[in-house]
């Protein structure tokens, strides 16, 4: 299991730089959060995806140019008393996937309610992605992308609409995070989650700028 | 119980994963299927003295060396106390509050989390007679507890004692005793319990395993992220089937103080994986993977080392850091709540 986070790079080419970067998914229950992970992690889809409890931790290494970037994934429970245990999950991630379900207008409030959240909350500088999930089943929408569209841009958050179902825009969204994501070490202000490393004996030597 | 060695199911129905090991487990099996032959003789021989399973010292013993699956469910009834419940509310209970009506909201999430309990399971398929007990489980447990509703995760804990039990109304109780009197507050809608336990918990660490405690400190993993899971769903859905059941037995007689006990064991156990780990990342890893390990699944020596390698644990010590950690909570609140009208 620990093998998939390891980055691969084709034989023979020089190795550049690894970033880690902690990111966490959040959004009202059954918006699809951990298929996207399932998705985006393992390339699969289950039609019922277990309910999460708590937390569950995931990782997937994306390329970009000479970059690798790790994502360090803390997938969520939705529902709504588990909100008091947000904090912790969502302390110190320089990155968040807030997840809604076009079909249902309910779960975009309650996604508003989060980016509120983690714009009073969470590290300063978070790169937040708002994802409408369930694009698959576009002809029970309830929430037009217009919308969704304006509020992301009024609010200066990346946005697509996602089916983890068909795999549309997952990989995609991911990385658009990476893209956005600070990878030189003079533009680090996260604390904990956030390090940039030579990959060569990568897991040995977390370089100063690690922390 | 042997064929389901070489089956991509076991005998509770839930799918072997594909790393399943195989040989690990073939290993485990023989040895146990042995074992629990003679418990059940000698818990046969307990019966004939004390058939009601009344409580004490004998009965917590044949408890702690797992109760057999046949009995399973009258006897979680029995010694947890939930025929104690039954006998106090009537035995009609279950019916009346599959009548009494709930909460809309309350019913669309049980209905959604329905399908989405023990997917891999086979006796949980899509339309089939145990996913419609189990939404009729959760609806009357809501019905008769409408402070709490429903808390995902309760339908792990529903489902699982359907599976043993067979039986939904004695479902219904046992949810009910786990609930209203084993467990103090995990399940309300601020968790205010659980989220106490798990510092309860690593303050039991720090404690037992100081070292484990100072580097989860170092690597800024709260505890919260690993065991909120273990709390919530009471290890099932964590540790390997056979293991979450002895827990369960445990758990019925002894009350809640058994989860820490359980969470200290894998602490304690893997302390030199655990300190091994040099980031938040390969640390969340290893608690992933510790749990499928071969001490776990050796369940029988994983509940005797759990009593004996972790040292006297009574109540009275778990609840006075329940309170203090309440009352630290309590007045963190308020000084924040002051801050706020400041």
């Amino acid at each position: 299991m620990a093998n998939r986070a390891v980055p691969q790079r084709p034989n023979g080419q020089t190795p550049g730089k690894i970033c880690q970067f902690k990111l966490v998914l959040l959004g009202e229950s059954s918006v699809g959060k951990s298929s996207l992970v399932l998705r985006f992690v393992k390339g699969q889809f289950h039609e019922y995806q277990e309910s999460t409890i708590g937390a569950a931790f995931l990782t997937q290494t994306i390329h970009l140019n000479d970059v690798a970037v790790k994502f360090e994934i803390w997938d969520t429970a939705g529902q709504e008393r588990y909100h008091s245990l947000a904090p912790m999950y969502y302390r110190g991630a320089q990155a968040a996937i807030v997840v809604y379900d076009i079909t249902n207008q309910d779960t975009f409030e309650r996604a508003k309610n989060w980016v509120k959240e983690l714009q009073r909350q969470a590290t300063p500088g978070i790169v937040i992605a708002l994802a409408g999930n369930k694009l698959d089943l576009n002809t029970m929408r309830s929430v037009q992308t217009d919308e969704s569209q304006t509020y992301a841009y009024e609010n200066g958050l990346l946005f697509m609409e996602t089916s983890a179902k068909t795999s549309a825009n997952v990989t995609e969204i991911f990385k658009a995070i990476a893209e956005k994501l600070p990878k030189n070490e003079t533009t680090n202000t996260a604390g904990q989650g956030r390090r940039l490393v030579e990959s060569e004996g990568a897991n040995k030597s977390l370089s100063s700028c690690c922390k | 119980m042997t064929t389901s060695t070489f089956s991509k199911t076991d005998e509770y129905g839930f799918k072997r994963p594909d790393d399943f090991d195989y040989l690990e487990y073939e290993k485990f099996m023989t040895a146990y299927l042995n074992y629990l032959t003679r418990r059940n003789m000698e818990w046969i021989s307990l019966m004939i003295y004390n058939p009601q399973l009344k409580r004490n010292s004998k009965l917590k013993k044949f408890v702690r060396t797992g109760i057999p699956l046949i009995l399973r469910g009258p006897g979680w009834i029995s010694v947890s106390g939930g025929q104690k419940l039954k006998d106090k509310y009537g035995s009609n209970t279950y019916r009346q509050m599959l009548d009494k009506p709930i909460n809309e909201d309350v019913k669309n999430i049980i209905l959604v989390d329905i399908p989405r309990t023990y997917p891999d399971n086979i006796y949980f398929q899509p339309n089939s007679d145990n996913q419609k007990a189990l939404f009729r489980i959760l609806c009357a447990f809501a019905a008769c507890n409408p402070d709490i509703g429903y808390c995902q995760g309760l339908n792990y804990i529903a489902g699982l004692l359907l599976l043993i039990t067979k039986n939904e109304e004695s479902c219904f109780w046992l949810l009910r005793v786990l609930v209203e009197n084993i467990l103090p507050d995990y399940y309300s809608k601020t968790m205010d319990g659980v989220i106490v336990d798990i510092e309860v918990f690593s303050r039991l660490v720090k404690k037992k395993c100081p070292e484990v405690s100072k580097h989860m400190i170092a690597l800024e993993m709260p505890w919260a992220l690993v065991a909120t899971k273990w709390f919530i769903c009471l290890f099932s859905e964590v540790l390997p089937i056979e293991t979450t059941l002895r827990v369960w037995d445990c758990l019925f007689y002894e009350g809640s103080k058994i989860l820490f006990r359980v969470g200290l064991m894998l602490v304690k156990h893997y302390k030199h994986d655990l300190l091994a780990c040099e980031d938040i990342s390969s640390l969340a890893e290893c608690f992933k993977s510790i749990v499928q390990q071969p001490f776990p699944l050796n369940c029988h020596i994983f509940i005797k080392q759990m009593f004996t390698e972790i040292g006297s644990l009574p109540m009275s010590l778990i609840n006075d850091l329940r309170k203090q950690v309440t009352a630290e909570r309590n007045a963190a609140n308020k000084s924040t709540s002051k801050n706020k009208k400041v």
